[in-house]
């Protein structure tokens, strides 16, 4: 027997790990893929002359390094399950690059996109960012010349992965989710833009409740297929998260495994990346497969949920799609095409650095933080950055702990890398629990 | 434990070139035999093994002795595209459409649907099944197959079907089912097992009554035992119903009588079995030899049967001794005889014989081919020995690790296995057949392993086959949610009265007696002790976070394994 071989030689990673969960009643638990395996195993997607699947292994320290800075040692925050899924994106990655396949798969748990750069423990389920420690685990390998396009459309907005590349103009950041005044995290609106240096290469769509196909496949056709065909990627990341589906617990939208193949033929991604999802059984096996299959090049139109059977297949139409979310398109498809005529100097202030405030809420750890953030405004490079942290653990008796951060990020100009040097150095005479450097291009990470 | 009552064994292994039998006394082997093997006559081949070797039992004790056959008959089969006309039923519902499949043999789907729960979605449409069948019928085919995705979790819609055809065509009876194959997942791989199944029935039937009254006629009582690809036995009546298990049964034939004949299996080893035209390499870790991850292969199909894993390589006594560029290479391709027996080419037997580590044939042949080759290549007689000899343990070597290599990348869906990063690398060496005694110290000095040369070598096939014993395993599968327990392998599905207590002993206990029960039915002696559970897997079923049941998995079997032989 052979099977129509794939088009495209499509990695998958998969890794359930049956072993492991958050708690033994919380959605993020052993059995999470355990039925989409079986189905893509009854399937024989394995077999396919073309699909291939690889084994994670464990990120190392210095992997996790380049993308995030933990509030103390690494293995307080995050264990074997977190360090082999985000290993397990760069195989995923690895074989791409080294073009052992055109595009993979990482099919984990647990998920990233919501572990911010700074991590002072679990958020959202998520402790390390799977697809930061790709990206820069690539970005390494190509000296730094590297541009990356993530669209994550995980029904949740991929606020961690927005907040590393913040700054960031190689990483084009877009994500596409249920409006975050109805969801956590309660982010994402359309005006955050990015920071200065990377200003509009942050784009967020939020959508109404109850979107669904017609919304999504409107919003890549027409915003990010638009966008990424100008920014000219090398590598497109696809954070697919499945809570989007119709039968998902957590949220509230309608999409189908029909409606994320499809998106996944149009996008045409490099890597995808499991994110959320949690309608184990209704939805995560006929999506997984409806994925792995239009990766794979192959017919992915067969691919329905079993409650779906005997309900007429409703095609998605444009004509359906809601005027709000017609205007946001438009609005942020401007702001892209203007994004360089923009007078920054109005958004962000005439000084010579940019301060933020943030609050930021832990809710699988009960923390919150509080950061205040200066970003250099600078002409050469996208900016040296500055970052204190204040953590206090919500539980009683919990403890307080106090960061102080400097970022150099890449192609740093001379003036940024020398001040942040002198910051750091400044810095290290005060009192913290912790003072951190994070000099990715130079693989320097020091914390006292 | 389906030790044969009596202590006289006959293993028959028909192999490529030649028909090898033994006759075992409990653990000693009496008497061996070797007739070349008729490629096109395999009946006649096994006859003149048979009656070599019948020819030094004692008279008396004639009609006690077991057969144990290993024969390239369905293998042979398949790969000569021979056997009934045969088409297969699928009802596989939504996901990869059947086109894309590709299979190289008439299927027919019709509606009908279950999903990985087990749970009915849509039912089988007798009305497609009817006009299908009359389809099958006008085709010609003579034997049909039914496969259903999802079968090994819910079988009724595959019974159904069943139940159907008797009714109205029962001249298609037997029909493969699916779910009775394997409780396996792989809908693909069990629609080209299930007909490969119906296509070569009827060859193992004739083969099977022809073999019955050969031995009628040789005056014997025996039971007879057929060797399948997962290195254990199975009685010649059940081959009539599986008789696609029994392909690949050289192989397996090859590993089970090293695990035979080796004085220590403890630990990790590598099993290299050296042939005339090629090197084949199995696996035992912890002594127990490792399976085929997802199945056998066999002529392109991709099969869901149980084999022993095995690798071939075009690495043997007789292959082709050339230059590739400035190095020497051996193979693939096979150039022999020997010289050293009359052959045109010098082949790495040549090698050996030359520097005096064989005593084959004349070794003055050897030596003038050699020498004359040397001359060409611009070698010393003596240097281009040598050379040959080192590109043989290299590639040897080099292929030992490419297994390796591939069994430690293999998939593992836990924290705990990617963690462990198990060490199956081999302290030792089993070598086995013509050119071993003199390659296997060299490769094992390679590879700094230590070795062994199992005695006995050239037959050694037929003694894995006669010392292999008889096999049963099912899966079993229940889920408290849904108060069903199901053997799909035993047509078994029962409801559970008690779902809160029923837990994991409750589904081993069952296992465990059913595999009992099979191996009673197929008259083979097996008590509990015998029955390992080798897969087990539990899983919570949560609903609005309160868990609601369990689903739990497991696999239990009497497993493949051998008496131990003495030396």
């Amino acid at each position: 027997m052979t099977v129509r071989a794939a088009t495209y030689r499509t990695g998958l990673v998969f890794f359930p790990a049956f072993d492991w969960a958050i708690t033994p009643d919380h959605p993020e638990r052993e059995e999470r893929l355990l039925y989409t395996r079986d189905q893509i195993r009854e399937e024989g997607l394995f077999d396919i002359p073309g699909v291939v699947e690889y084994r994670p292994r464990p990120a190392t320290e210095l992997d996790v390094k380049r993308a995030h800075i933990c509030a103390g040692p690494l293995s307080a925050v995050a264990g074997s399950p977190h360090l082999i899924a985000a290993g397990g994106a760069i195989v995923a990655g690895e074989k791409v690059w080294s073009h052992e396949v055109d595009r993979a798969f990482a099919l984990l748990r647990p998920p990233g996109h919501h572990a911010m750069r700074i991590v002072h423990g679990a958020r959202g389920f998520c402790t390390i960012n799977n697809e930061a420690v790709l990206i820069e685990y690539l970005r390494k390998k190509a000296g730094g010349k590297l541009k990356v396009a993530v669209v994550d459309t995980d029904a949740h907005h991929a606020d961690g992965t927005q907040d590393i590349y913040y700054n960031d103009p190689d990483v084009l950041h877009i994500s596409i989710h249920q409006d975050g005044r109805t969801l956590f995290p309660g982010s994402g609106h359309l005006t955050e833009l990015g920071g200065p240096g990377a200003f509009a290469y942050t784009l967020n769509l939020p959508l109404p409740p109850g979107s669904g196909d017609s919304e999504l496949l409107f919003a890549i056709q027409e915003l990010v297929l638009p966008v990424l065909q100008d920014f000219q990627p090398d590598i497109v990341i696809n954070g697919a998260g499945q809570d989007n589906h119709y039968s998902d617990p957590l949220t509230n939208m309608n999409v189908t495994a029909q409606g994320y193949a499809r998106l996944t033929e149009l996008l045409s991604p490099d890597i995808v990346v499991l994110e959320g999802g949690y309608s184990i059984e209704g939805a995560l096996p006929y999506v997984n497969v409806g994925i792995i299959l239009a990766l794979a090049g192959l017919d992915y139109t067969g691919v329905q949920e079993p409650d779906r059977m005997h309900v007429e297949r409703r095609s998605s139409s444009e004509s359906s799609v809601s005027s709000t979310v017609r205007k946001n398109v438009e609005e942020l498809r401007l702001i892209w095409e203007k994004k360089d005529e923009l007078d920054l100097g109005r958004i962000f202030g005439g000084g010579d650095f940019f301060h933020r405030k943030r609050r930021i809420y832990y809710d699988t750890d009960n923390i919150v933080e509080f950061q205040e953030e200066s970003i250099r405004l600078c002409s050469e490079c996208s900016g040296y950055r500055k970052v204190f942290s204040v953590a206090q653990s919500l539980y009683i008796g919990g403890k307080q702990t106090r960061l102080a951060a400097v970022i150099i990020p890449w192609h740093a100009c001379a003036t940024c890398r020398n001040e942040a040097e002198q910051e750091y150095d400044r810095l290290s005479k005060s009192q913290f629990d912790y003072i951190c450097l994070q000099d990715v291009e130079e693989d320097r990470y020091l914390c006292k | 434990m389906g030790l044969a009552m009596s202590s006289y064994l006959i293993g028959i292994d028909v192999g490529g070139t030649n028909t090898n039998a033994v006759l075992l006394e409990d653990s000693r082997v009496l008497e061996t035999a070797v007739v070349p093997t008729r490629h096109d006559d395999l009946l006649a081949s096994t006859v003149g093994a048979l009656n070599a070797i019948v020819s030094h039992l004692p008279r008396d004790r004639f009609s006690e002795a077991e057969l144990h056959l290993s024969t390239t008959l369905a293998t042979n089969a398949i790969v000569e595209g021979k056997g009934d006309p045969a088409a297969v039923i699928v009802s596989l519902g939504p996901g990869l459409k059947i086109e894309d499949m590709e299979f190289p043999f008439p299927v027919f789907p019709i509606p009908g649907y279950i999903d990985h729960r087990g749970r009915e979605v849509a039912p089988v449409d007798f009305d497609s099944l009817r006009s299908v069948l009359k389809e099958i019928k006008s085709l010609g085919v003579t034997r049909i197959a039914v496969a259903g995705k999802f079968s090994p979790r819910n079988p009724s819609q595959e019974l159904a079907i069943e139940e159907f055809v008797q009714t109205e065509y029962p001249e298609f009876v037997p029909i493969t089912l699916g779910h009775r194959l394997t409780g396996r997942l792989n809908l693909p791989r069990r629609i080209t097992t299930a007909y490969l199944n119906a296509k070569v029935t009827g060859v193992q039937l004739a083969f099977a009554s022809a073999v019955k009254q050969l031995i009628q006629e040789l005056g014997l009582h025996s039971r007879v035992f057929v060797l399948k690809a997962d290195g254990g036995t199975m009685d010649l009546h059940e081959s009539l119903v599986r008789p696609v298990e029994t392909i690949l049964s050289g192989p397996a034939a090859s590993t089970m009588g090293a695990i035979a004949l080796a004085s220590l299996t403890e630990g990790n080893s590598v099993v290299v079995d050296i042939g005339g035209t090629t090197t084949d390499i199995s696996v035992l870790v912890d002594g127990r030899p490792v399976y085929e991850k997802d199945g056998a292969g066999i002529a392109g199909f991709k099969t869901i049967v149980p084999a022993l894993y095995s690798r071939s390589f075009g690495l043997g006594g007789d292959s082709r001794v050339w230059m590739d560029g400035t190095e020497i290479r051996i193979g693939p391709h096979r150039a022999g005889p020997p010289a050293a027996l009359g052959g045109t080419n010098v082949t790495p037997t040549d090698a050996a014989v030359f520097l005096g580590g064989a005593a084959i044939g004349d070794k003055d042949l050897s030596i003038k081919a050699i020498t004359k080759l040397s001359e060409e290549w611009g070698f010393t007689p003596l240097e281009l020995a040598n050379e040959i000899v080192e590109a043989f343990c290299e590639q040897a070597a080099e292929s030992i690790e490419a297994v390796y290599n591939y069994l430690t990348q293999l998939p593992a869906y836990t924290v705990e296995e990617i963690l462990r990063q198990e060490d199956l690398r081999p302290k030792k060496i089993i070598g086995m057949g013509g050119p071993a005694r003199f390659f296997i110290p060299l490769i094992a000095r390679r590879l700094g392993v230590d070795y062994e040369i199992t005695p006995y070598c050239e037959c050694a096939n037929a003694v894995g086959a006669a010392a292999a014993c008889p096999t049963a395993s099912v899966t079993l599968r229940a889920d408290t949610a849904l108060g069903k327990v199901v053997v799909p392998e035993l047509d078994y599905v029962s409801d559970i009265s008690h779902p809160l207590l029923f837990d994991v002993n409750r589904a081993r206990e069952i296992a465990i007696d059913k595999v009992v029960d099979l191996a009673g039915r197929r008259q083979i002696l097996a008590r509990k002790e015998d029955v390992e559970i080798v897969e087990e897997e539990i899983y919570n079923v949560v609903r609005d976070f309160h868990t609601v049941g369990r689903i739990i998995s497991l696999k239990a079997q009497i497993s493949p394994r051998t008496r131990k032989i003495q030396s």
